[in-house]
């Protein structure tokens, strides 16, 4: 208790020096505190998104990807279509449990945006969509009258946006027809929030695109025949298979190089601090030279004074892994905006989560860090000779 | 893989838009320059009617308005954007949106005022129509410039025959379709000023005063 009481003296005594030491581990913790935090909310976060899709694969036409969404994002309809009679043909496999088609369709507004355009994206859907996602619920309104009705459900968000209601109406730009809302979802957090969806027959029709679909999510019964049925689609003309395991591998992937990264700066910056640390307490050892040598002249033993000094280093450490870890819990929402900003995809839902564990792996590791950086210190000022000591500092 | 990738992208590029309920500027920088030549700052602000007297407060937007707050779409923690316009250390205008249903979809109204709160600017932000066009055309939103809460208050208590002649009455619709996406216009507009007055000018004598004074 005693050597604990006396190593805060000694840091107190340099208090800028001690400040700037705890500040140096301090943020150097509150980054890779963050940045673990971010690797274990991203995984979960994508997870979520992923299974609240409600299909395990995504059967889409062949075709550049790279070409489609150039064209989406320049304004124009650009998506591949594949025939629908491609799903009249998979929805008799018996390994199938769930199963739905979708039309994606882009309408050009030139209006929008103070009047330099921009698109609206329509999903035309089946009553097969909400068994995919039985979470759908309504938050007014129903499902559509037929499959053929001049009716629009929106998602939550985009309902509030246009602040519309059931029984209003919603304007298809460029083909200059109005639907009725039918119906509005409950919000669910997902990408269906902002979608106008619209019956696949009504898509169909003022699309012009009869018997055409962009893609079909299917969920099996049995995960384990995930690899056999993709194999037999595989071999079908005309389409692609994503599973949604390979997207999110391929998310992971291309997220875990810039993850590397970043974990090696933080560790990095872990590692100059820690020597920052062991530099201060150095330079406080030979600052108290004198000190030292008459405690030793006093009786102190070689231990005790290997103990204090040790201390102090552990000290420092812990008192900066503290204020990091309290830095990294007040600033993640701050951090998880930064993240949402630059990241080109970013999963709904907390991005950083610092679970306990973290906080006291983060702690503990703070700790060793102190007890090895003190090592060096701590020998040197136990091995000083009183008698030298005291001579040298004069 | 990148397939993959792309596939994604494409689903999620359906996310759900941010910030549905209040109204910012799209590029504040540039939006207010457009308006304010000689601008060379501005200071944002965000007011809601909850935190400056709750229902109370909304009563006055109401009265001032003529009409009720829609309890879904104007509900009163709605945050409204106002950018305070400066030249220097002076202010020179404000400029605020509002949200306003539509017969199709949400509109977007922008007003730039001057420090009475008369209309210096207006232009739809947002707007889904069948007539959209001929709403952002000048010749239907520049007859706004000039024109003040207190000629809307006026308007209603005018003679039919007067209202028309005034430079209110003057502003005819434009839809060849329905009224609905007019008069919500002049609702917004209407709501726009009135939320100014009662959130940043604090009498319109000021106005009064400066009539008289060029006369």
């Amino acid at each position: 208790m005693n050597l604990f009481i006396v190593s805060l003296k000694n840091l107190r005594h340099k208090r800028i020096r001690t400040a700037l030491s705890v500040g140096g581990v301090g943020i150097a913790v509150a980054v890779l505190v963050s940045l673990l935090g971010f690797d274990a909310g991203y995984q979960e976060a994508l997870q979520t998104d992923i299974d609240r899709m409600g299909y395990q694969v995504l059967v889409t036409a062949k075709g550049c990807p790279y070409e489609a969404a150039t064209l989406m994002l320049k304004g124009g309809g650009g998506l591949r279509y594949m025939d629908q009679t491609v799903y009249e043909k998979i929805i008799s496999d018996k390994r199938i449990d769930k199963i739905t088609p979708q039309l994606v369709a882009t309408a050009f507004d030139p209006e929008r945006s103070e009047g330099r355009g921009g698109i609206t994206l329509f999903m035309g859907i089946t009553s097969s969509y909400r068994e995919l996602k039985p979470w759908m619920k309504f938050h007014s309104g129903n499902w559509f009258s037929s499959n053929n009705a001049a009716e629009v459900i929106m998602g939550y968000e985009v309902a509030e946006l246009e602040q519309r209601s059931v029984g209003d109406n919603i304007f298809i730009p460029g083909h200059d027809n109005i639907l009725k809302v039918a119906g509005i979802f409950e919000r669910t957090g997902t990408q269906d929030d902002g979608i106008i969806f619209m019956p696949l027959g009504t898509t169909q029709k003022i699309f012009e695109l009869p018997e055409k679909i962009t893609g079909i999510g299917i969920k099996l019964k049995d995960l384990t025949q995930l690899s056999a049925f993709e194999e037999d689609l595989y071999n079908e003309p005309a389409i692609q298979v994503i599973s949604m395991a390979q997207v999110k591998g391929t998310i992971f992937n291309l997220m875990s190089s810039a993850r590397i990264l970043a974990n090696a700066i933080a560790t990095v910056a872990v590692v100059i601090a820690a020597i920052g640390v062991i530099n201060t307490i150095l330079m406080s050892v030979f600052e108290r030279t004198r000190e030292i040598g008459v405690m030793k002249a006093l009786g102190a033993s070689q231990g005790e004074v290997f103990c204090l000094i040790w201390v102090e280093t552990t000290l420092v450490c812990f008192i900066g892994g503290v204020i990091g870890s309290t830095l990294a819990v007040i600033g993640g929402r701050l951090v998880e905006y930064l993240f949402k900003q630059i990241l080109p995809y970013a999963p709904s839902g907390r991005l950083i989560i610092i679970s306990p564990i973290l906080l006291l792996s983060s702690l503990a590791g703070t700790i060793i860090i102190g007890l090895l950086a003190g090592l060096y210190p701590a020998a040197r000022a136990a091995a000083m000779r009183p008698v030298e000591a005291i001579r040298t500092s004069d | 893989m990148k397939l993959s990738l792309i596939i994604l992208m494409l689903l999620f590029m359906c996310r759900p838009a941010t910030g549905a309920v209040g109204c910012t500027l799209t590029d504040p920088d540039r939006d207010i320059r457009r308006i304010f030549p000689d601008a060379t700052g501005y200071r944002t602000e965000f007011i809601t009617i909850q935190e400056r007297g709750g229902r109370e407060f909304a009563q006055q937007v109401e009265a001032l308005l003529g009409d009720k707050l829609d309890p879904v779409h104007e509900p009163l923690d709605v945050p409204y954007a106002y950018y305070t316009v400066l030249k220097g250390t002076n202010t020179i205008g404000h400029m605020h949106g509002v949200n306003q249903k539509g017969m199709f979809g949400g509109m977007q109204l922008i007003l730039a005022t001057d420090l009475q709160g008369t209309i210096v600017g207006f232009y739809y932000q947002k707007l889904t129509s069948p007539d959209a066009r001929r709403f952002r055309n000048p010749t239907f939103t520049d007859p706004f410039t000039g024109l003040h809460l207190d000629d809307f208050l006026s308007q209603d208590t005018l003679p039919s025959e007067e209202q028309a002649q005034s430079q209110l009455g003057k502003i005819t619709d434009p839809s060849k379709q329905s009224a609905d996406d007019f008069n919500a216009t002049l609702r917004g507009i209407r709501k726009n000023l009135a939320l100014l007055k009662l959130f940043k000018l604090t009498s319109n004598t000021t106005r009064e005063t400066n009539r008289k004074s060029k006369k």
